[in-house]
């Protein structure tokens, strides 16, 4: 049957295995370069776009390259064009755009074998450069492709005769990659890792990122509970505490202008005080965990209320504030990772007063006159604190209040307004809210932010913690119980706080589609949603194990190689995986050698044993002569010579003929042999 | 008892002389003389990385100090990939070269000065196929011969040598070098194959004319005459330009040298031309005698003329024909060499 040849081959057959090798450099260059076309300007991506196919046309048409007079301006105006990008030419994102041009420019400049070993290197560093954008698991699977296609063409230059056709060797690029990927691995894991970085990184090194500031402002957290981003995950060491427990403690904000609450940054101390010491009693066990956190650019790190003591990070140690803020002592550029202990059931401060209690009642001169008078009037009927609290959380479940994503904007006196005419807002209106009426009644109270809840991933036993789980409540001290939490959220939206977000607002419906929405937030055991589970836990796994792997995770990852590998049984394994090793490798050696080739060389030692070795320069017929000629036993002898005939017209029977012996002839070989003794 | 007494030596000197044994052994390896087939091990193969390897450790570095830098997990297992790639690199490039089984083929036999070939048989037994070998005469300096030799098949390459003197030419120690399949990594190995090629003298150039009349015959009627057409001869200065061979020059082998040829009549018997050494001026160099024979014998041949050659105590019978040139030529070659007998 005649089938259609696809027309590739034909194109590609009858050109010359040089224009070839260009052509296949190009495709490899173009496979670096595509990833990068996703950051790069329009500018830089057009301008390497019509190099590469200025460079495949040359080649295709068989033209001269450009001389140095016509690259070398265009060369300048590239770097110009950086320049007035970028406003420098050393940064790392127009240092990658120079890389990029270089690539593209070089093309056109290949002369020696040497230009192709250049281009490739600096393919090469351009897989690497990519990875600033992006390291996901789609970024790997296409860094070994171009590997592949990297190794491919270096191995096609290097060819000189026979080519074999292009899938074979695409086919020894993969295999020389599968077979670097055993030691890659070893390297990976036991290279001794450092943390970065090794010298001060350009300014631009770090993109921004979205996640909690140290103010609020309304509005400020519904846009981040639009983020599905993740902005850490959690492994609690034994079972994970209620949803209700899961208050990540972030920064405190204290001063409020009648607008944005911010934290006390002046602290003003009266008299000559020292600051009383920070007192904390616990009870129970305390929870362990470990908290993978992603790149926030700010130095806040999250612990479940209240943690036991600070977090060691690799880059030093974690301060505390006096709010039992926990911070690094530098930005948090990387994921970082820590262990942490925390208590759930604590008293924060109990005592009988409280240093510069002031600070924690100031509030904005003239704003929110009825919020203000509201509070007032609080203090007078209810004599208690702990009573004015829950009058407030009692108003707030039965007023009529709503929690909503996309709260009315708010004037002047944001508070009065939201308490007594809109009344709907999100988490910060109600924490803002409550902390306000506290201190009017002269409770001293304040905002803390940070996240509530966290997703369970059942796959692989992660808590992740979202943008979308950024969430701010409130804190008042009360004698003698110290300072206490207060949800205000919880008691207008007990949802909220219970299960999560999403089961707290209403339904989405996108484009007015009521199911739509459900199928954007897919109930937790369909499969959509274990489809879900499981590439979280893929990409927790890939995150904690590949791009997270620092010299922490080394050395615990040492330790517990140590504790298995040098015990008995490990051992027991190791001597067995060589033997068999080392059998495979006996055996497949034999079976490499013709097995009548085999007996032959074992009727030559044999004989040998006997007497009558073969020289090393004797054929088997000039053997079979002088063995003919000797003494020995007639029987062994007659067996001898009959076996030398056979081998000799099997190994010099003319080319027209089957090379393969009969299935026979071993046999009868072997048997020959035996009776040569 | 010898263990015993190697101990009892002082370290140093025990050091010293297993390191001298290392270097006499690794000195045979590279030179000695391989008999026969010769199937390249890894004690014969070497690995050092190309210019463009020293440049991909240089690539590493920039790879591992960018991911240290920039903490790029992902930046690690680039480097690390690369790296092994290169450590595979190197193991491929000694396993192209691994396991070769070589095998000297056919000399051909030449005049002394001209290159003589060599014929290299390159068997590969393995499953694994063999790509982008260079193969040449280790003083070579860029190897001109690149060959590919596929899996269960063999490869053949001649090589030339120049020789100098007549006798049995040994074949130069052949150089096997390869960098596939990534370039990084130049394997090489070295072979001095087992064979020789024969290098017959180097013919005199202007020689005096064929002895035809070399020994008067007893009649005296054998000197050269001008009534019968014998043949041809080299152009001797002063020889009549009527007499020139106008036709043989004009087809003339240009390895006799484009000369002039003269035609050459001779009256009376035809004598048996006998090329004797010994009948040579005696005040000539041995050498310069070797050389005048051989071209004699070439040009005995040339013009049909059946001659003998006496060499001393060895004869070779008149005769005719590519077969007894050669064997002329062969004595010539061999004479007051140990090979002489053969």
């Amino acid at each position: 049957m005649k089938t259609l040849r696809p027309s590739l081959p034909r194109f590609w057959s009858p050109l010359p295995r040089d224009k070839q090798d260009t052509l296949l450099l190009l495709a490899s260059t173009v496979l670096v370069l595509l990833p990068h076309t996703a950051h790069l300007p329009l500018w830089v991506t057009l301008l390497c776009g019509a190099t590469l196919v200025w460079r495949a046309l040359l080649t295709l048409l068989g033209r001269r390259m450009p001389t140095n007079l016509v690259l070398a301006p265009m060369a300048i105006a590239a770097m110009a064009g950086v320049l007035q990008t970028y406003h420098t030419v050393l940064g790392r994102d127009a240092g990658v755009a120079m890389l990029v041009l270089l690539v593209a420019f070089k093309m056109l400049e290949m002369h020696a074998r040497r230009d192709l070993f250049v281009v490739v290197f600096l393919c090469f560093f351009l897989v690497l450069t990519n990875f600033f954008y992006s390291q996901s698991i789609g970024t790997a699977l296409l860094m070994l492709v171009s590997i592949v296609a990297l190794l491919t063409t270096q191995l096609s230059f290097q060819l000189t005769g026979a080519v074999p056709p292009l899938r074979t060797r695409l086919l020894m690029g993969a295999k020389i990659l599968a077979l670097a990927a055993p030691l890659a691995a070893v390297g990976f894991i036991l290279f001794p890792r450092v943390n970065g970085p090794l010298w001060g990184m350009p300014d631009d090194a770090h993109g921004a990122s979205t996640g909690l500031s140290d103010t609020m402002a309304p509005g400020q957290f519904s846009s981040l509970a639009q983020s599905d981003d993740p902005a850490f995950r959690v492994k609690f060491d034994g079972p994970p505490p209620a949803q209700p427990q899961l208050y990540w403690r972030g920064p405190v904000l204290g001063a409020y202008d009648g607008r944005t609450w911010s934290r006390l940054t002046a602290r003003p101390h009266l008299g000559s005080k020292a600051p009383q010491p920070v007192s904390i009693s616990v009870r129970g066990d305390a929870l362990r965990y470990q908290v993978t956190m992603e790149p926030s650019n700010m130095r806040w790190l999250f612990a479940l209320e209240m943690p036991r003591a600070l977090p060691q990070l690799s880059s030093g140690a974690a301060s505390a504030t006096p709010e039992l803020e926990l911070q690094a002592s530098s930005p948090v550029r990387e994921r970082i990772r820590y262990d942490l202990a925390s208590y759930v059931d604590f008293s924060f401060q109990p005592g009988d007063t409280l240093d510069n209690a002031y600070q924690w009642l100031l509030l904005p001169y003239g704003r929110n006159p009825k919020a203000l008078a509201a509070g007032q009037r609080l203090r007078q009927d209810y004599p208690e604190p702990l009573q004015r609290v829950q009058a407030v959380l009692r108003q707030f479940a039965t007023q009529g209040y709503s929690y909503t994503l996309e709260p009315p904007l708010l004037g002047v006196d944001a508070v009065d307004e939201f308490l007594y005419d809109t009344r709907a807002g999100f988490c910060e209106h109600y924490a803002g809210a409550f902390v306000f009426l506290m201190r009017a009644a002269g409770i001293p109270a304040r905002v803390v932010t940070g996240y509530q809840g966290g997703e369970l991933n059942p796959i692989d036993g992660y808590f992740t913690v979202r943008q979308s789980d950024a969430h701010a409540w409130s804190e008042v001290w009360l004698p003698g119980r110290g300072w206490v939490r207060v949800d205000p959220t919880a008691a207008v939206a007990p949802d909220r706080v219970q299960r999560s977000l999403a089961r707290a607002l209403p339904a989405p419906a996108p484009f007015g589609f009521e199911g739509l929405g459900r199928l954007l937030q897919p109930a937790p055991d369909s499969l959509l949603a274990r489809v879900r589970f499981a590439i979280g836990a893929a990409n927790n796994g890939w995150n904690q194990w590949v791009l997270n792997y620092g010299p922490q995770r080394q050395h615990a990852l040492m330790e517990s190689l140590q504790d298995n590998l040098f015990s008995w049984r490990s051992a027991a394994l190791l001597a067995l995986a060589c033997a068999v090793l080392l059998l495979g490798r006996k055996l497949s050696r034999q079976r490499r050698e013709d097995p009548v080739d085999r007996l032959y060389s074992a009727l030559c030692h044999r004989l040998g044993q006997l007497g009558l070795p073969r020289a090393p320069d004797e054929g088997p017929t000039a053997y079979a002569a002088r063995v003919a000629g000797a003494a020995l036993a007639p029987g062994p002898k007659a067996a001898a010579a009959e076996f030398l005939r056979r081998y000799s017209a099997w190994r010099y029977a003319p080319p027209a003929q089957p090379q393969f012996h009969g299935a026979g002839l071993p046999t009868i070989l072997k048997e020959l042999l035996s009776r040569v003794r | 008892m010898t263990d015993l007494a190697v101990a009892r030596l002082p370290l140093g000197s025990r050091v010293f002389g297993w390191l001298r044994g290392r270097r006499s052994t690794w000195r045979e390896r590279t030179t000695a003389r391989d008999r026969g087939e010769v199937e390249l091990n890894q004690r014969r193969v070497y690995v050092l990385p190309t210019r463009a390897g020293l440049g991909f450790s240089a690539l590493l570095l920039a790879l591992l100090v960018g991911s240290v830098n920039y903490s790029l997990g992902l930046g690690f297992g680039l480097t690390f990939v690369a790296a092994a790639c290169g450590l595979v690199d190197m193991i491929a490039a000694y396993r192209n070269l691994a396991h070769l089984h070589l095998r000297p083929g056919r000399a051909g036999a030449v005049f002394a000065g001209e290159e003589a070939p060599f014929e290299l048989l390159l068997a590969n037994r393995t499953r694994l196929s063999r790509f982008a070998l260079w193969v040449d005469i280790d003083t070579a300096t860029d190897p001109r011969h690149a060959v590919d030799v596929p899996a269960g098949g063999g490869a053949t390459v001649v090589l030339s040598g120049t020789s100098s003197r007549r006798g049995w030419m040994k074949a130069p120690r052949v150089r096997l070098a390869t960098r596939f399949p990534l370039g990084l990594f130049n394997a090489w190995s070295y072979w001095q194959p087992d064979s020789r090629a024969l290098v017959y003298p180097f013919p005199e150039q202007d020689a005096p004319p064929l002895p035809v009349s070399g020994h008067p015959s007893p009649d005296g009627a054998g000197s050269a005459g001008s009534d019968d057409f014998a043949g041809v001869r080299s152009y001797q200065p002063g020889d009549p330009l009527r007499q020139l061979a106008w036709r043989h020059i004009a087809r003339l082998d240009p390895s006799l040298g484009g000369q002039l040829v003269t035609k050459q009549f001779e009256g009376g018997a035809l004598d048996e031309l006998v090329l004797d050494l010994d009948a040579l001026p005696p005040r000539l160099d041995l050498e310069l005698k070797l050389s005048r024979l051989a071209r004699w014998v070439l040009e005995a041949e040339l013009r049909a003329l059946p001659y003998a050659l006496r060499l001393g105590r060895q004869a070779i019978d008149a005769g005719l024909g590519p077969a007894h040139q050669a064997a002329c030529l062969e004595a010539l070659a061999l004479y007051g060499s140990v090979d002489e007998a053969r």
